[in-house]
Order: C-alpha cells, then sequence, then structure tokens
C-alpha cells in the first residue's frame, strides 16, 4: 500500500537509481585498476565499466586532473537528471543535499571576494551541483556587511545564517569557521526535514544524518588540539543530531587530548569498533578511514529498503566516494607510488 | 701568437734592473693567482658535491610531498586548493641574503624564516586535519631544500665564472708576460755584450794604432841617431795636449 503511493511519484527516479547503483564499481574492478601501471591502462580499464567512453576525447597525455574533472561531470549529469524530475517532496529532498555543496561553494566566493579576485576565476572553480543563482551577485559586494544584507539573504542558505551568523561575525571570524557553522546548522534543518518526512526516510536518513553529526563532532575535537580553537567555541561547532548529544558532546567539550575522546567514545558501541583498530602508524587505518568505511557501510545499507528517499542520498555519497577511489588510484599510478594503492574505501 | 715580441725599450743597465723586477713582480703574481684559483677549485668541487646530495634528496621530498598532496584530496574531495589559494594575502615564508667570502669572491647565501603564524591551521578541521598537518610539514620542507638548492646554484654559477677569469690570468701571466719579459731581458743581455765587445774591439783597434805609430817614431829617432843628429825635444810647457795615460 506504501509502495504503490510512493511509486506515482518516486518510482521512476528510484528505479533509476537503483539502475546507477549496479553502475558502481566492484571489487573486481578496483582489483583491475591497481594493476594498472599507466593511466592509459586506467582509462581502457574503465571503459569496460559504466563510465564507459567518458575519457575519449581528451587529449593525451592524460592527467589526474582531467580525470578527476571528468568523473564528477557525469555524476552532475546524472544527479540534474532525477533532480530534474522529482516533484515535491522528494525535490525538497534533493535540495538539501545540494546545501552542502553550495555551502562550499559560497565559502569559496566569500574568502576569494573579500580578496578582490575577479569573480569570472572563482565562478569555474565551483561545485556544479552548488551552483545558486545569486552566484554572480556575490561580486557586487565588497565587504562582509553588504554581503550579508544584499545578498546572502536570497539565498537558500539564509535561514543557516541567520540563526547562527550576524554581520560581525562575517568579518571577524575565520572562515572554516563560518564554514563549520554554517554546516551544523545545515545538517540540523536537514534531520528536522527527514523527521518531518518519517516513514523509511526517516529511518535511514536519521541514521546516517546522526552518524555524520558524531563524526564531525569526533574529528572536529581532535584536529583542534593545538590550534587556538577554545572550547567554547567547539561547542559551537557540535552538530546537535547525533547519538553524542547531549552527554558525549558536553564530555567532549571537556577533552583535551586523543586518549580522553577515546574514552568518551567508548560509551556507544560502534564507535567503540571504530576507535579499536585505527592508529597513526603506518599498516594501519586510520581513524578518518574507519569513519569513511562506517559511513560506506550505512550507505550500502540504505538499499536494502524499498519505498524511500534515502537511496537517492546513499547513491550521491557512494558515487563521491568512488570517484575519490578511482582518482586516488590514478595519483599513486602517475606517481609510481605504489605502497599505499590498497588504501582506497571498498564498497561493494 | 706573437712569439719573437719583446717590449720596445733601451737597452741599458738601467732598463736590464727594471726588467729583473718585472719578472720577479710577474712570477709573484703569478703563484698568488694560482692559490686563489687552487682554493676556488676545491670550493667549486665542495659545492658540487653538496649540490648533487641536495638534488637527490630534492627529488625523493618532492614526491613525498605531492603524495601526500593526493592523500589529502582522498580525504577531503580537491576543493580545498582552491580555497587556499584565493585566501592568500602575505608570504609567510621569506628569505634573507647574506654574503660568503671565499678567496676573495663574495658569494651569495640565501638563509629562509618565517614571518607570521600559520593562518590556515583550522582547513580541515571538519575532515582531513590530520592529512592537512602531513602536508604543510611536506611542502614545507620542500621549499626549505630549494632555498638551500638556489643558494647553492648561484654560489656554482658565480664560482664557475670566477674560476674562468682567474684561469685565464694565470695563463696569460705564465704564457705571455713571463716569457715576454724574458725575452726582453735576453735581448737587453745580448746588446750589452754586444755594446762592450764593441768597446772592447775599439779599445783594441786604437792600441794597434798606438803601437804602430810610436814604432813608426822610434824608427824613425833610431835613423836620425844613427845619422849623428841628435833632436831632443824637452818638454814644452805650452803643449796642453796630454798623452793618453793608459796606451
Amino acid at each position: 500500500m506504501l509502495g504503490s503511493f510512493f511509486n506515482i511519484d518516486g518510482g521512476y527516479l528510484e528505479g533509476l537509481c537503483r539502475g546507477f547503483k549496479c553502475g558502481i564499481l566492484k571489487q573486481a574492478d578496483y582489483l583491475n585498476l591497481v594493476q594498472c601501471e599507466t593511466l592509459e591502462d586506467l582509462k581502457l580499464h574503465l571503459q569496460g565499466t559504466d563510465y564507459g567512453n567518458f575519457l575519449a576525447n581528451e587529449p593525451s597525455p592524460l592527467a589526474v586532473s582531467v580525470i578527476d574533472d571528468k568523473l564528477r561531470e557525469k555524476l552532475v549529469i546524472e544527479f540534474q537528471h532525477m533532480r530534474n524530475h522529482a516533484v515535491e517532496p522528494l525535490s525538497t529532498f534533493l535540495d538539501f543535499i545540494t546545501y552542502s555543496y553550495m555551502i562550499d561553494n559560497i565559502i569559496l566566493l566569500i574568502t576569494g571576494t573579500l580578496h578582490q579576485r575577479p569573480i569570472s576565476e572563482l565562478i569555474p572553480k565551483c561545485h556544479p551541483l552548488g551552483s545558486f543563482e545569486q552566484m554572480e551577485a556575490i561580486h557586487v559586494a565588497a565587504t562582509p556587511a553588504e554581503l550579508y544584507n544584499a545578498v546572502l539573504v536570497d539565498t537558500p542558505l539564509a535561514p543557516f545564517f541567520v540563526d547562527c551568523i550576524s554581520e560581525q561575525d562575517l568579518d571577524e571570524m575565520n572562515i572554516e569557521i563560518i564554514r563549520n557553522t554554517l554546516y551544523k546548522a545545515y545538517l540540523e534543518a536537514f534531520f528536522a526535514f527527514c523527521k518531518d518526512l518519517g516513514g523509511t526516510t526517516a529511518e535511514s536518513m536519521c541514521e546516517i544524518l546522526a552518524f555524520e553529526a558524531d563524526r564531525r563532532a569526533i574529528i572536529i575535537t581532535i584536529n583542534s588540539f593545538g590550534t587556538e580553537l577554545t572550547k567554547d567555541d567547539r561547542v559551537k561547532l557540535y552538530p546537535k543530531v547525533g547519538k553524542l548529544y547531549p552527554d558525549g558532546l558536553a564530555a567532549l567539550a571537556r577533552a583535551d587530548d586523543y586518549e580522553q575522546v577515546k574514552a568518551v567514545a567508548e560509551y556507544y558501541a560502534e564507535y567503540r569498533a571504530l576507535f579499536e583498530g585505527a592508529g597513526n602508524n603506518p599498516g594501519e587505518k586510520t581513524l578518518e578511514d574507519k569513519f569513511f568505511e562506517h559511513e560506506v557501510r550505512l550507505n550500502v545499507n540504505a538499499f536494502l529498503q524499498q519505498f524511500h528517499f534515502g537511496v537517492f542520498y546513499s547513491y550521491l555519497k557512494l558515487k563521491e566516494q568512488e570517484c575519490r577511489n578511482v582518482v586516488w588510484i590514478a595519483e599513486c599510478v602517475a606517481q609510481k607510488h605504489r605502497t599505499k594503492i590498497d588504501n582506497y574505501i571498498p564498497i561493494f | 701568437m706573437s712569439g719573437k715580441e719583446r717590449l720596445a725599450i733601451f737597452p741599458s743597465r738601467g732598463a736590464q734592473m727594471l726588467m729583473k723586477a718585472r719578472l720577479k713582480g710577474a712570477q709573484k703574481g703569478h703563484s698568488l693567482l694560482k692559490k686563489k684559483a687552487d682554493a676556488l677549485q676545491m670550493r667549486f668541487r665542495q659545492i658540487l658535491g653538496k649540490i648533487i646530495e641536495t638534488k637527490t634528496l630534492m627529488g625523493e621530498v618532492m614526491k613525498e610531498a605531492a603524495f601526500s598532496l593526493a592523500e589529502a584530496k582522498f580525504t577531503t574531495g580537491s576543493g580545498f586548493n582552491d580555497n587556499i589559494l584565493q585566501n592568500v594575502e602575505k608570504a609567510k615564508f621569506k628569505i634573507r641574503t647574506k654574503k660568503d667570502n671565499v678567496a676573495g669572491v663574495t658569494l651569495p647565501v640565501f638563509e629562509s624564516y618565517q614571518d607570521g603564524g600559520d593562518t590556515y591551521e583550522f582547513t580541515g578541521l571538519a575532515r582531513g586535519g590530520q592529512q592537512f598537518a602531513k602536508l604543510k610539514k611536506n611542502y614545507h620542507k620542500a621549499v626549505v631544500l630549494l632555498v638551500e638548492l638556489a643558494s647553492l646554484q648561484t654560489s656554482f654559477v658565480t664560482l664557475d665564472e670566477v674560476i674562468k677569469i682567474t684561469n685565464r690570468r694565470v695563463n696569460a701571466i705564465e704564457h705571455v708576460i713571463i716569457p715576454r719579459i724574458e725575452r726582453t731581458l735576453a735581448y737587453i743581455v745580448s746588446e750589452l755584450d754586444e755594446l762592450e765587445r764593441e768597446e772592447f774591439y775599439r779599445l783594441k783597434k786604437i792600441q794597434d794604432k798606438k803601437r804602430i805609430a810610436r814604432k813608426k817614431t822610434e824608427d824613425a829617432k833610431a835613423a836620425l841617431q844613427k845619422s849623428g843628429v841628435v833632436l831632443e825635444q824637452p818638454a814644452n810647457m805650452l803643449d796642453e795636449q796630454d798623452k793618453d795615460l793608459l796606451f
């Protein structure tokens, strides 16, 4: 019953998404790629996969940045096709997914504008999934105050700015802190939206977003040791939608070194498992790698259920991870540095 | 090559003294310049060895730095590069020049120093912070090495020039100046000898002539004495001519 209602609006797109998902590179493909000696071999192997002849028109010699751009282009085309065919509420859901790229683009544009770089240089560097109409207008503003009042209020990200960043903050705060504050607001808004949708979507998405929130909190804490970020500022960056809220976050706020963070994670079963195998010695996986693996596992699990929007989010994230994997292998091949070539995150 | 040249100078004892002094000066200059060339050559070889060492090290360090860039990209996606490029305001890594003196040659030496704190300490705060720290360290090492290499290479080029010039001078003194002076000296000596010989010959000739003249007068006197006429002329005080004292 639930399924048929979903299929009226979302059936075609879900089917399309699952079709795309089947084209994600398998372990056998990765084994082939890892054995390549040159980038031309890599291109040959990719031709046999779902990517086809996407590198056919590129002049040789191939560069890794070209491969990166082309992989992303394919992903963007697929996503935009799905977005164009979506109706409410799927369209809002897909828009929410693009807001994270928009945040990155806005930060880039703000930084560039404040340092008087020409807008024509900055626009091509923006992520295509995060483009919005007011992008060109950003360079009209010369100071952060004008930027805030004139431009940012019209963008879809306005609510994120309004809640936590004021005019002075734009001026004084470090750009990275602004980025992380925006992202926190975005995560919390996305989480609320998914919860509203209810049903299977809420089940799968909320779990994924909770993990993302906790992961950010942990990594921000670890990376802030030894920097000028005070504990109070740190707390302002922790998203409140994860499992760590409120006790874990309070404990993290008081942490002073890696061991204390690990101790906080001990209280939560999945996170304890992640900290277990991680370490910085060569040969061990880093904590970030373990987080990536867990994220991939959650995303793959989203496909086990039908009739929900989580498949679109998971598909995008898995495809992105695949792009990063292929670029990593390409870099190792191009630089002839094969010791760590197996450090990609396997998906299937 | 002008092999037969000598200085145009009037051959005399004074000139000979002058030439001897100049020869001594040229020889001293030659040995000093040779010492300088040797010192420079030694330093040159030292620098060459260090350059080779630094270049091989550079290759490895750059490789590692490029790889750590790939690692950072793997964790965060490749967007951070543009962000950092846009955020650049002032150079934080600066170079001072100092001078180093080797056997009278001033060589420039570059010294790097850091000015200002780390403006990018929050990059990768939410993802990839460790990779960024490693990346920053690796590229910092690479730039420091590059500055050292630049220093060495400028010294190398400068030294090369100076060594060429010095060697040219050494060779010029050895093969042109000193032979020329020696030839001049030989010429002076030979001219002086010839003048002496000429003098000697002249004296001998005069002696001969005087002997013949004396013999003639004595013969005439003897003949007169034989014929019974004695002509004795007393010394004439009015006679101003001095007879030759020697001959």
